[in-house]
């Protein structure tokens, strides 16, 4: 399950209106996230949800949902 | 009597020679490879028989390129099979990375030496100013490309998006397998792994693509390239101060249609003979001078390379030195290009050459949002009328940029510079063609093939495919046949060898 608030902040990002965010999303399927966008998003979930990532548990991320479970893990949930 | 000298004449033949390696566009390959497709297909139904057998054709291969150092590529395999291995088998993020940094240390270690000891001794005496005398290194053919292939598999299982394999022959045949051991493309064992346990099966299309590229790559490689090169390109570059401008810069657009037939050449035939063996293979090229940027260029050339830099070196900085914005690009891109040059030579015209890039790119990321603006304000965003400059321009960059990649003699690069801008005399072009038919022609052939739409290249496909086996066959021959008319007595060996 993708929070309603990642997925705004990546919405927000990619000046999306809407767009199905779910676990098994992965990058290339939505539009305009492409590897420069990417970091941007990373750094906007990273200053929205106050939390820091590791580069190495960034790189590891497949879809979305790994990306939701990573902030929680981080957020303490 | 008889009987014994032609047995020594083909053991001469079957052994390793020095600076002779085993090159897909001679006979000796083709009666080789020929042979051994029968042996592989005989064992059709037995998988272990079929792998081994690649296997030791394979390493037979490697030797007959390296000699004894072959060995090296053993010692590639067991260290990265064994890392691979323990970097899965533990939970902690630590000791993983302390896996992944001994291997990489390993891996680079192996390949430095091989590769870049007298570059980097040389440097260091440079700097000290004194005397340096080259130590004799053997380098093995090939080193940098499986290199780069066992550092997906290591990266890939770190990365958690790859299983490590338990058989280590698969590792094996993954790292020697033949059609791109010496010079790529590198493709991810994720992607190889899994084909080596399917049933060999080759589809009427993979049987027709297979042909279509082998004939292309021969026809690339000999005729677009050695002969070329031959004929005209290699007179120019040695003595440029003797032909007018006009002459330079012909061999410039030659030697990049030269590079790039020569390369691609290679990839067809290897991507071919993988077909052939029921492998496939990623493509390397996608008509990269159609470019229209040098971002668009590197996506085009050597794309297995650039797909492995931007992967494995370029996305890690990115994300590590997001919160530097621009300026984190900026630096992925300079580290990035430089390794780039790096690894196709251990010499500061390489080096140079990916920087080149580097600064380009850097420069192409300012200019940008600039650039879309001023663009749609011309109301010229996204039309043909821009695409045809781009292309151009792009082509231009690129192709005096391969100056540096092929003359470590700088001197060289600036005599033909001044040539073009000093001494152009375009009246010559007229006298060129009259008394070169067959270099202009084939200059012009080389890049009206190369700027073919994609449903003309489509369309050969699928003609070549069409013809029953017969008529394959025979195109073949007639291609084989067509090549030996072009050959020279001395085979140009791929320039990417070197590397």
């Amino acid at each position: 399950m993708i929070s309603q608030e990642l997925k705004k902040v990546i919405l927000n990002e990619l000046n999306l209106d809407d767009y199905d965010i779910q676990d098994e999303t992965m990058a290339p399927e939505v539009p305009g996230w492409d590897s420069l966008n990417h970091v941007n998003i990373i750094l906007a979930v990273e200053k929205f949800f106050s939390v820091r990532f590791k580069s190495y548990e960034v790189l590891r991320l497949k879809n979305v949902g790994d990306l939701q479970k990573l902030l929680d893990s981080k957020l303490g949930k | 009597m008889i009987q014994n000298i032609h047995l020594e004449k083909i053991t001469e033949l079957l052994k390793y020679k020095s600076g002779d390696p085993l090159l897909f566009n001679t006979s000796l390959f083709l009666i080789l490879f020929f042979l051994f497709l029968v042996i592989y297909n005989l064992f059709k139904n037995n998988k272990r028989a079929r792998i081994i057998s690649l296997i030791v054709f394979s390493f037979y291969f490697y030797y007959k390129s390296t000699e004894y150092f072959a060995a090296i590529l053993i010692v590639s395999a067991v260290i990265n099979f064994f890392f691979g291995k323990w970097i899965a088998s533990t939970d902690s993020f630590p000791i993983k990375r302390i896996f992944l940094a001994l291997a990489l240390i390993l891996n680079l270690t192996l390949l430095g030496y091989f590769k870049y000891t007298n570059f980097l001794l040389q440097a260091i005496s440079d700097l000290r100013g004194t005397e340096f005398n080259p130590i004799a290194i053997f380098l093995p053919i090939g080193i940098s490309f499986y290199t780069f292939k066992a550092l997906t598999y290591i990266f890939d299982i770190y990365y958690d998006t790859l299983k490590p394999t338990k058989n280590f022959l698969d590792f094996v045949l993954y790292l020697s397998f033949f059609p791109n051991v010496l010079m790529g493309p590198i493709d991810r064992a994720a992607d190889f792994l899994p084909q080596i346990n399917k049933e060999l099966f080759i589809s009427k299309d993979d049987l027709g693509r297979a042909t279509f590229l082998i004939c292309s790559g021969l026809l690339k490689t000999v005729i677009l390239s050695s002969y070329l090169e031959d004929n005209f390109i290699g007179r120019i570059f040695e003595f440029p101060l003797r032909y007018t401008g006009v002459e330079n810069l012909l061999a410039i657009y030659a030697y990049a249609i030269r590079l790039y037939c020569d390369f691609s050449g290679y990839t067809d035939l290897a991507i071919g003979i993988s077909l052939f063996l029921g492998f496939k293979i990623m493509d390397n090229f996608n008509s990269p001078f159609k470019a229209t940027s040098i971002a668009d260029f590197w996506r085009r050339w050597h794309i297995s390379f650039s797909k492995w830099l931007l992967d494995y070196l370029f996305k890690p900085v990115q994300i590590s030195l997001r919160r530097w914005k621009i300026f984190g690009n900026i630096i992925g891109l300079i580290v990035t290009f430089f390794i780039c040059g790096l690894w196709h030579g251990a010499g500061w015209n390489f080096i140079l050459w990916g920087l080149y890039f580097g600064v380009l790119m850097s420069i192409a990321l300012f200019l940008q949002k600039p650039k879309e603006r001023l663009y749609k304000a011309l109301k010229i965003h996204n039309t043909k009328f821009l695409r045809f400059f781009q292309i151009i321009i792009t082509f231009h960059f690129i192709a005096f940029s391969f100056l540096l990649f092929r003359l470590n003699d700088l001197q060289i690069a600036k005599d033909m510079l001044s040539q073009i801008f000093e001494f152009f005399h375009g009246e010559v072009f007229l006298q060129f063609m009259e008394k070169m038919p067959l270099i202009f022609g084939l200059i012009v052939i080389g890049f009206i093939s190369h700027f073919f739409p994609v449903k003309i290249e489509n369309a050969i496909k699928r003609a070549v495919t069409a013809l029953p086996l017969a008529g394959k066959i025979i195109l073949l021959a007639f291609i084989i046949w067509l090549i030996t008319q072009f050959k020279s007595a001395d085979i140009q060996p791929f320039i990417y060898f070197q590397f």
